[in-house]
Order: C-alpha cells, then sequence, then structure tokens
C-alpha cells in the first residue's frame, strides 16, 4: 500500500512536473516567439543581418610639394574619375577687412570667377562650363576659401583656370561696377526676413564693435568704393602661402599632387600680411534684447554662451552634451520639452559654433507669439536643469553611439571629405584624426560630460536676443 | 524633419562629359515585388554606407479640396508610432544605431528617407515596412502634430515676408488645379483637419503597390532582392483611394499680379509659362530643357548677357524648367531689376530677348548648350546620397528607370529644328502669368 501510495504519490509528482514543465515550455515558447519573432527587436534584426559592419579607414597622407613645399592632405579615392580641392585662407575671413574697405574680401571672392588676364569674364565661365569644372570662392567670419572641382579628363583644363585667377585675375572694372551693384541689392535683401535681422542684431549686440560684430557683407560705403587696385592689393596682403591649407581627395597621385600644387598655388606671395584681431570680450550676463518687428508668423529667438575650442580639451564632452541638449533632433532634450510633448514649436536646437576667436554654444527656437512666453520658460528650465543635474548614463550612450555609428556618413562624396581634411589640418587633429575620432568619442564618460554640462550650462550664462512681438496687448 | 520640399530640378542640376552614348548615369537597375512595390538599386561601394527612400506616389494634390495639409500632417504623424513600435522607440533605436533620418512632402509625391551606415539597413527596413502598414494614430499625437505643423507653417512660409505674394502668385497662375494649393495647408485648413483625414489618406495612398523604394550605397542586386523581399514582400497591396484629377487649365489666360509688402525692400519680377511635362508631353521636354539652358541658365544664357550685361536693366536673371512633375510642368523666369528700373520695361525687354534668342537660334548654338548640359555626367556616380533624391524624385513622378538612365542620350538626339519649335511653342502658349512684387509705397 505504503509502496502504492507512495508510487502513486510519484505519479501524481510526476505527472505534475511533466505538466507543469510543458506549460513553462509553452510559455516560454509563447515567451520566445513574442520576444523574437512578434515584438521588434532592433538587437535581433541587427545581430541576424546579412550586411555586416565593415573596416573602412580612409587613410590621408600628406603631400609636400618639391619646389615651395607647400603642405597638402590627400585621399585617393579612385571611384569615379574626379578630383576635389578645398582650400582657405587662414585669417583671411570679413573680420580681417581693413576698417576702411568693409566687405572687400566678399568683392574679391566674387571677382576670382569674373576672369584672368587671359580670358573675359565671359570666356573664363564658358570654359568652367564646356568643361564641367567648378571653381568657387567664399569668405567666412574667419578664412577666404576656395574649392574646385573637376574630372580627371578636363583637369590640366581646371589647373590652369585656377591657377590663373589666383596669380592673374582680370579685375576689369565693369565686372567690378556689375558685383557691386550685386551686393547693393543683397545689403537690401538682407532686411526683409525677421531671421536675417535678428543675425545682424544679434552679432551687433553681443560683439559691439569688434569685428565679429560685422555685417558679413561689409559696408555699402566701403564697397561702393573699392577700386581694382584695392583688390590686387588686398590680393597680395590676404592670400599668401603662409597662410594656405589644402585638402584633396579623388582620382590623383601624390606625385601628380606635388607637381601641381607648385604650379598652382607656388606663385602666390610667400607672406600675407592680416591684421590682427583680437578675441572678443562677450558679456554673457546681458540683458535679453528684443526687437519689436511685425513679423508675418512667429516671434524667434536666438542665444549664444560660452563654448570652447575644436582643440580644448573640454571639447568633446562638451560635444556629447550638446548633443543630449539640443544637437540631435527630434529626441534632444529641447525638443522633446517643447517640441514632441507640447507642440509648442517646429524647431529648438543648440549646436557649438566655432569661430576661431570666439567659440560659442549657440542655439534658438520660433514660435508664434501666444507660445513664445512658455516655449522661452521650457529653454529655460532645460538649460538650468541641464547645468544642474547634467545627462543620465543611458543618455551619454546613446548619444555617443549616434556619433560613433553614423561617422561613415561623412564620406559620401569627394567634396566632403576634401573638406574634412583641409579642417583637420587648420584645428592641427593630426593626419590620423580620423582613425582616432572614433576612439576620442569612445572614451568619454558620463561624468566627464556632466562636468562640461556644469561647467557651461551656467544658469542665465547665456545672452539671447529675439524679434517679433514681445508688448501684450 | 517634415521640411516642405520644393524642388527645382532644371536638367540634371551640375552641368555635366560622356561622350560615348549608352553610358551610364547613375547605374540604376530595378524589379518589382509581387505586391506591385517597385525597387530601385544604385550601387556605389565608395563607403559603407546607404541611402534608403521610400516615396509615395501621393501628395499635396491627393487631398480632398478644403483639406489642404493632410499629406504633409501624416507625413509628421508617420514619427509618431505603429502598434507595434513607439514613436519614441522608433526615434530612439535609430539614433543609437546613427540613422539620419526625414521626410518630405510635395505636391506629387511624400517620402522618407534614411542615411546610415550599411550594417543598419535591416533595421531600418524592418521599421520603414512596419510603419507602411502599421502606423496608429492617438488623439493626444494627432492634436500635437497639428499644433507642430500650424508652426511650421508659420515658421516656413509665413515669416517668409515675400509668401504672400508667391501664394497669390501660385493660386492666379494654377486656377482651380491642384498645384495652386500650399502644400502646408492654410492656417484655416490645418486647423480644421481631423483624425479622419490623415487617416483616409494613410489608408488609400500608402501601400506597397503605390512606393518606390530606392537602395542607393554599399549594395548589390543581390543583396537588395533577398532584403526588399524580405520586409517589404510580405506587405499585401492594397486598393487605392482615387488620385488627383487634373483638370485642364483655361487655355487663354495671361495675366498679371501686382502687389507690394512692407517689409519687401527690394523689387523682383517673376514669368511662369505652363509647360509640358515628362507626363503631358514627354517628347517636348528634352527640346524645352535644352532652351531653357541656352536661354536663361546661368551667366554664360541669354538673358543674363543681354539683360544684365549689355543693356544693364538687370542684376540677376535666370531660367528654370521644371518638367518631372505628375501633371503639367512650368517654365520660370526670375529677375532682380537694377536700380531706377521699372519692372514694366524689364518685361517688355524680357519678352524681346527670348523672341530674339528664339529667332536667334542655330546648330551651333544648341549643339554648344546641349555639350554642356551633357558634359561632367560623371559626377552623378559620386555621391550615393544624392543619387537616390535625384533617382527617387523623377520614378516618383513616373519616370521609368530607363527613361531616367537615358536622360543623356535623351538630349543627345534633340534637333536645333526641335528646340525652335518647341520653345516657339512655349512662348505662344498660355496660361502665362507675371508677377511683379514691390516694396510699400514703390511704384
Amino acid at each position: 500500500m505504503a509502496r502504492r501510495r507512495r508510487g502513486r504519490t510519484g505519479e501524481g509528482t510526476v505527472k505534475f512536473l511533466t505538466f507543469g514543465l510543458c506549460l513553462a515550455m509553452v510559455v516560454g515558447c509563447c515567451y520566445y516567439i513574442y520576444q523574437y519573432h512578434i515584438r521588434f527587436n532592433p538587437d535581433k534584426i541587427l545581430s541576424e543581418s546579412i550586411l555586416k559592419e565593415k573596416s573602412f579607414a580612409s587613410k590621408p597622407i600628406e603631400v609636400i610639394s618639391p619646389k615651395n613645399k607647400i603642405k597638402a592632405y590627400l585621399i585617393e579615392d579612385r571611384n569615379v574619375p574626379i578630383i576635389s580641392f578645398s582650400f582657405l585662407f587662414k585669417g583671411a575671413g570679413y573680420i580681417s577687412d581693413p576698417e576702411k574697405q568693409q566687405g572687400i574680401s566678399k568683392v574679391v571672392a566674387a571677382m576670382l570667377t569674373e576672369g584672368t588676364q587671359k580670358l573675359t569674364s565671359q570666356e573664363f565661365k564658358e570654359k568652367l562650363e564646356d568643361k564641367a569644372i567648378g571653381i568657387s570662392f567664399s569668405v567666412g567670419l574667419d578664412d577666404f576659401t576656395g574649392a574646385m572641382v573637376t574630372t580627371k579628363e578636363h583637369k590640366e583644363e581646371a589647373y590652369s583656370l585656377l591657377k590663373d585667377t589666383l596669380t592673374e585675375p582680370r579685375f576689369d572694372n565693369e565686372d567690378l561696377q556689375r558685383i557691386k551693384l550685386q551686393i547693393q541689392k543683397s545689403f537690401l535683401l538682407q532686411k526683409e526676413h525677421p531671421k536675417n535681422l535678428l543675425s545682424l542684431a544679434f552679432k551687433e549686440y553681443i560683439y559691439g564693435r569688434h569685428p565679429y560684430g560685422r555685417n558679413p557683407l561689409g559696408k555699402w560705403e566701403d564697397v561702393s568704393l573699392l577700386t581694382p587696385a584695392d583688390l590686387q592689393n588686398y590680393m597680395q596682403s590676404h592670400l599668401g602661402k603662409n597662410n594656405f591649407i589644402i585638402g584633396v581627395t579623388g582620382d590623383i597621385t601624390p606625385q601628380e599632387l606635388g607637381k601641381v600644387l607648385d604650379d598652382i598655388f607656388g606663385q602666390l606671395p610667400s607672406n600675407s600680411a592680416i591684421n590682427f584681431v583680437r578675441a572678443p570680450q562677450i558679456d554673457f550676463s546681458l540683458p535679453a534684447y528684443n526687437i519689436e518687428h511685425k513679423t508675418g508668423g512667429q516671434n524667434i529667438s536666438r542665444f549664444a554662451a560660452k563654448g570652447v575650442s575644436r582643440n580644448d580639451e573640454d571639447f568633446y564632452p562638451l560635444y556629447v552634451a550638446n548633443h543630449i541638449f539640443g544637437g540631435s533632433g527630434l529626441s534632444s532634450r529641447l525638443s522633446q520639452a517643447a517640441r514632441e510633448e507640447k507642440g509648442l514649436t517646429y524647431s529648438i536646437y543648440s549646436y557649438l559654433s566655432l569661430a576661431d576667436k570666439s567659440p560659442l554654444i549657440q542655439g534658438g527656437f520660433s514660435s508664434t507669439a501666444d507660445k513664445y512666453e512658455e516655449v522661452k520658460e521650457i529653454f529655460e528650465e532645460e538649460w538650468e536643469k541641464f547645468g544642474k543635474a547634467g545627462a543620465t548614463e543611458e543618455e551619454v550612450e546613446n548619444a555617443k553611439q549616434y556619433l560613433l555609428s553614423s561617422y561613415n556618413l561623412r564620406f559620401a562624396s569627394v567634396a566632403d571629405l576634401a573638406e574634412i581634411l583641409l579642417y583637420m589640418q587648420k584645428e592641427n587633429l593630426g593626419l590620423d584624426f580620423l582613425q582616432n575620432r572614433n576612439k576620442n568619442i569612445e572614451k568619454i564618460t558620463t561624468q566627464e560630460v556632466n562636468e562640461a554640462a556644469r561647467k557651461y550650462f551656467v544658469p542665465n550664462g547665456y545672452v539671447s536676443v529675439n524679434i517679433g512681438s514681445f508688448t501684450k496687448e | 524633419m517634415a521640411k516642405i520640399y520644393n524642388i527645382i530640378f532644371t536638367v540634371l542640376i551640375i552641368c555635366f562629359c560622356i561622350k560615348d552614348s549608352n553610358a551610364k548615369l547613375f547605374g540604376a537597375q530595378s524589379f518589382k515585388l509581387d505586391n506591385g512595390m517597385e525597387v530601385i538599386v544604385i550601387e556605389n561601394h565608395k563607403a559603407p554606407i546607404i541611402k534608403h527612400m521610400i516615396w509615395y506616389k501621393a501628395g499635396a494634390v491627393d487631398e480632398k479640396n478644403g483639406k489642404g495639409g493632410t499629406a504633409h500632417l501624416l507625413e509628421h504623424l508617420m514619427f509618431r508610432g505603429t502598434s507595434k513600435v513607439s514613436g519614441k522607440v522608433f526615434d530612439e533605436v535609430l539614433k543609437q544605431n546613427g540613422v539620419i533620418n526625414n521626410a518630405f512632402t510635395s505636391y506629387d509625391f511624400t517620402g522618407y528617407h534614411h542615411s546610415a551606415d550599411i550594417s543598419k539597413l535591416e533595421l531600418i527596413m524592418a521599421l520603414e515596412a512596419d510603419r507602411m502598414e502599421n502606423l496608429e494614430i492617438s488623439p493626444e499625437n494627432f492634436a500635437l502634430e497639428r499644433d507642430i505643423v500650424y508652426q511650421e507653417r508659420k515658421q516656413v512660409v509665413d515669416n517668409n515676408p515675400a509668401a504672400p505674394f508667391s501664394e497669390s502668385f501660385r493660386k492666379v497662375l494654377w486656377q482651380e488645379h491642384p498645384y495652386s494649393r500650399s502644400i502646408s495647408g492654410t492656417e484655416d485648413e490645418i486647423n480644421s483637419l481631423e483624425l479622419k483625414d490623415v487617416k483616409d489618406f494613410y489608408e488609400g495612398f500608402y501601400a506597397p503597390n503605390n512606393a518606390i523604394l530606392i537602395l542607393s550605397g554599399d549594395i548589390d542586386m543581390n543583396t537588395a532582392k533577398i532584403l526588399a523581399e524580405k520586409y517589404y514582400g510580405r506587405l499585401k497591396s492594397r486598393p487605392l483611394a482615387t488620385k488627383a484629377a487634373f483638370k485642364p487649365l483655361k487655355e487663354n489666360l495671361s495675366s498679371k499680379i501686382k502687389m507690394s509688402l512692407p517689409q519687401i525692400k527690394t523689387s523682383r519680377l517673376i514669368k511662369t509659362y505652363i509647360a509640358p511635362s515628362y507626363n503631358t508631353d514627354k517628347e517636348e521636354i528634352y527640346p524645352l530643357a535644352v532652351f531653357s539652358k541656352y536661354v536663361g541658365d546661368g551667366e554664360t544664357s541669354e538673358l543674363y548677357k543681354e539683360l544684365v550685361l549689355k543693356q544693364k536693366l538687370a542684376l540677376t536673371i535666370s531660367s528654370s524648367y521644371d518638367y518631372a512633375t505628375r501633371s503639367y510642368g512650368k517654365f520660370s523666369i526670375s529677375a532682380l531689376p537694377a536700380s531706377g528700373v521699372k519692372l514694366e520695361d524689364l518685361e517688355v525687354a524680357i519678352d524681346k530677348v527670348l523672341q530674339k534668342s528664339v529667332k536667334e537660334l542655330n546648330i551651333d548654338k544648341v549643339n554648344k548648350t546641349k555639350d554642356k548640359m551633357l558634359s561632367g555626367l560623371v559626377y552623378l556616380q559620386d555621391n550615393p546620397l544624392e543619387a537616390a533624391g535625384t533617382v527617387g524624385f523623377m520614378s516618383a513622378i513616373g519616370m521609368s528607370v530607363d527613361d531616367i538612365e537615358k536622360h543623356a542620350d535623351n538630349l543627345r538626339k534633340v534637333n536645333y529644328q526641335a528646340v525652335k519649335e518647341s520653345a516657339q511653342k512655349l512662348l505662344s502658349q498660355t496660361p502665362v502669368v507675371t508677377g511683379i512684387l514691390s516694396p510699400k509705397g514703390e511704384k
């Protein structure tokens, strides 16, 4: 009996256990099926993907021209038979335009595609179009920049056009008059959109009389008086070999590039003589400045706080911090709070601006006047909260993952790559920057990010300028 | 997210030299899934990256009357989550994987794009396929996004001092045609949109049989086929809602609109002719593209040489020809007059130059223009992220991959006679509208 009972008990236990086991298996299977087949499971998709990460390393080399010792960074890329140059003259931006010739750099940049001693403006432009050669110049705050792109087929023509325009530009009076009148129109157009009015007022308010506060177009009174001789003088004093930097990509060998550098840029003046511009002092405690202006839609706001330069040890942590705060599109703290959760604005953002002598955290938003105060409060709260508490471990990890995984997208075109090579040199990032950049991102810790947040997202540590309707009706 | 896309696709934007015919432009290839979805693959192995785009062949023109802004609002709501993946997770997962994504709404189509490292492609496809069939729109998210698109309209359209002019100009030009609408919707339209409107649009048009998938970058045809089948192949084709019917425009309209606005500081002129498009008259578009390039594209064009350089009546002038549209195309000239020049005088001068340019056309001029257009086509093979947009845009309005790849050949075949005849026809054709915008208080 006892045995049987025991047996029965044993059977019962077995049955019970078997049932339990089956149930567990069914539940387990269901859970497995749910987790791995029904529920969206990004990790599973990625781990089972037939497309894997590839090591991709575009390694630049340094080329030094044999005669003039002009240095370039080069990445040879033979995928498509094209060649791209990206170059700049350091310090020759509009902040270094002579006090009485504000706007001259812009005029020179425009006139450099208006012909050479050998070719009239029309002949020059016809040649660019016939041979599909792109040559362009532009002026920023700090530097005078240029770019050239050509097919391999017409490279000789491209090199000689670029050389001729840099060494013997035409500067015809008639062309100069036309360019001046076009710039005169730009002064007018610049004063139409409230966004542009704000941008001008913002510079003036934070920089005052410092050259960083200038209108990027200069002054019409100065521009109107410029002569071809002034432009020649500008070229001699601003565009020299000593402040020249270049990045090159595409279907060109180092040997060929060495020769080409001497040929195109060898005859530039050895030494430019650019006015030294001291670093501006910004008073971040200035009160907000509201410009009353009837716009068609919204109030627009811009702000600036102290930032860091590209080579500062705080750069990477602050870069990540800013990404979390206002740099990552819809998932940033600012977008989440003002846009995604409240629907108060279409865009609210922040970014690191890296002007040579005035690195800043900048940003802004725009919103209809009835919602403006609310967005402004959200911005202030988020700023203060971020400065005090910083970011979470998860936010930092996500930001780092984004910056790491999106890295290869920078290599989409030869022109993009040439520009990266240019700025690697300008900022002294080193020849191995492309290989080290991700390592630098990986190293960043949450603690470093939060220290940067505390140091730079200081309560009331920003100055803001706004345009729109601020008086309550 | 969600910028309103106004592409001005005048020929293949940069000018470009392939001498041999039949050479590839993009090297695009295509196939179709059983459910009707078109797939276009552009191989480019320069970097381990990819651009994934889904183009729905429905846009603002397909909205119901008075429901302006539906297509655009739906585009926004596509980021707010499905029954399987919430909007927040959608955004976070993509961000964690370094995916850069956005979307755009146009008259003729709506597009969603993702750029990423190639290893992330399957993730993107899973998410995009999911929101093609499982979109969920809660009343809360609907209300929030409607507020956001309202703010977007205020920022992108109303903040622009010239916007009232552009909107009025469009209405006069396009009359009752849906191209007269505002893509964002008017303020009133946005505020009156209901959840049902966007839901109907989604159900009516967001189906694999109304979509084009573009894969451009580090992928081969075989892999593209396997993955397209895996993620999109299982989606069911659905009956589509009725698309826009394009009624003919009043043929004899020749009109002028003048407006002075307070924030405008300098006057400008625009003149637009309704023109043939790929879909209304395919044969006409190649000669007209050559004409547009010759007469007004860039600083070596006839209009620029005559009116800016010689007569000094204008400071800038250019033409553009949009032929990649589902309905009519358009040919436009825009100019900034020189100081002291009356816009009416400039208009007369423009007409004279147009007539003279047609009259003086000859074989050499046509060949020279064609050479410029055909020079440097090889640039099109450089940037895979850009190629996706160009090819997608053209295919979304109905161009076949064959036609896209043969674009250069078709231009090459254009002869002098055809350019002359097409140009004459264009310039004698109405509707044509001239718009003059000037500062308040200026005549």
